[in-house]
């Protein structure tokens, strides 16, 4: 394996991110979130 | 993307790289304390001014949380500077900019995005076009070298420092000049959170005008978002989406300015112009549609909609107070008068032409 390809670019890490806690809210894990 | 925006994925190995990993990721705690910190304590002061005003029958200037946050982390920046310690974690502002773009899908359903994306990618057009342009025949007035007017013209034409670094590899442009042309964006960036609220009210712009134009005209992510915000929050909503319709052109522009250079013998060839592309394409803006596409076909109900909404403005506190917290005027000051000139005069002029690119679409679309 390429030591690039050992990576994910910080883009697809904020993707990540943000599609797993959108799933957490989407399946009642996280129910509320204050502002 | 640079290596210094890449982050490792957890992988088993020997004790010993699991434990320097270990403390890879907690050496980003500190400065996210901070981040988290800086952020909260904008968004108490503003929530104390509010309350101040209602318990004393006081009408107080509404200030938004995004100015506390972006002045306490410049006071810190700029007074005792931020500790080793915290540097790496304060680093990741970046990486939740990123996040707060890809949840901020949320709050557009793509029939908006369609409309207003059309728009702002028609009025990204024509930016685009003249600022290269304009940027070009300045930074040769100025005698400034050939390849820092490229990057000057990339950073200000599309999207700040990210098109920079970009661009840089992509040209083989010296580090020094992509330095100059970095604390030129930055420096104008910073400015231009201060100038473009106040222009906006002066000049009476209603929300999605003002947004569109700093989103047009504001260089740098960071920095548009926090301009748009401080303005209100549709206004920083539709900053984010004009924006991104600007970042997801990189790979074009970077691609042409690869292949002039390649052309002159400066720099390496492209071999193939689709993998360049792809490579260059911003992720998150897919993301960004993702969320979107989920948001618009029923996936989630509205509580949850506003749930993943808040998500997004909590990755944007973090940012801003990024934004406060990385810019050191000591650091800035130290670019060249030059570049610098170059690029203040061209932000001026873009910021005017993209100011009547709106004032047009305004009037011909009512955004």
């Amino acid at each position: 394996m390429s030591a690039t390809s050992r990576y994910l670019s910080l883009d697809t890490w904020a993707v990540l991110l943000s599609l797993g806690l959108a799933l957490l809210v989407r399946f009642g894990v996280l129910k509320i979130v204050p502002w | 993307m640079s290596a210094s925006n890449a982050i490792p994925i957890p992988e088993s190995g020997s004790q010993t790289a699991s434990t320097s990993r270990l403390t890879g990721w907690l050496g980003l705690v500190p400065g996210l304390l901070l981040l988290a910190i800086v952020g909260y304590a904008g968004k108490f002061i503003e929530q104390s001014i509010t309350r101040y005003g209602k318990s004393h029958h006081l009408v107080l200037p509404n200030i938004e949380y995004v100015l506390w946050a972006i002045l306490i982390g410049l006071i810190i920046a700029n007074t005792t500077g931020v500790p080793a310690i915290f540097r790496r974690g304060v680093a990741t502002y970046e990486f939740w900019l990123k996040t707060g773009i890809v949840l901020l899908g949320s709050r557009f359903i793509l029939g908006d995005i369609a409309r207003l994306g059309g728009i702002s990618l028609a009025l990204v057009f024509i930016e685009i076009a003249l600022a290269l342009t304009f940027m070009t025949y300045l930074g040769r007035a100025f005698k400034l070298s050939p390849k820092l007017v490229s990057l000057l013209s990339v950073g200000s034409s599309v999207c700040g420092v990210s098109a920079i670094i970009a661009t840089q590899g992509a040209i083989e442009a010296d580090e020094e000049d992509s330095s100059y042309a970095i604390a030129a964006i930055l420096a104008l960036g910073a400015i231009s959170l201060f100038v473009f609220p106040v222009v906006g009210h002066a000049l009476h712009l209603s929300d999605h005008a003002y947004g569109v134009w700093t989103g047009l005209a504001v260089d740098n992510t960071a920095e548009t978002a926090a301009a748009g915000a401080l303005y209100s929050d549709t206004a920083g909503k539709v900053a984010v989406l004009t924006k991104t319709c600007r970042n997801a052109l990189i790979g074009f522009v970077v691609l042409g300015y690869a292949i002039y250079w390649a052309s002159k013998g400066q720099a390496a060839g492209v071999q193939s112009k689709g993998a360049f592309l792809w490579q260059k394409f911003p992720r998150f803006v897919l993301g960004f549609l993702v969320i979107s596409l989920l948001a618009t076909v029923g996936f989630f109900s509205k509580p949850q909609l506003l749930a993943v909404g808040n998500l997004s403005r909590w990755a944007f506190l973090l940012t801003f107070a990024g934004v406060g917290l990385r810019t050191s005027f000591r650091d800035l000051s130290k670019q060249g008068v030059r570049p610098f000139l170059v690029g203040a005069i061209g932000e001026v002029v873009i910021a005017l032409l993209t100011l009547g690119l709106v004032f047009g679409a305004d009037k011909v679309f009512h955004l």
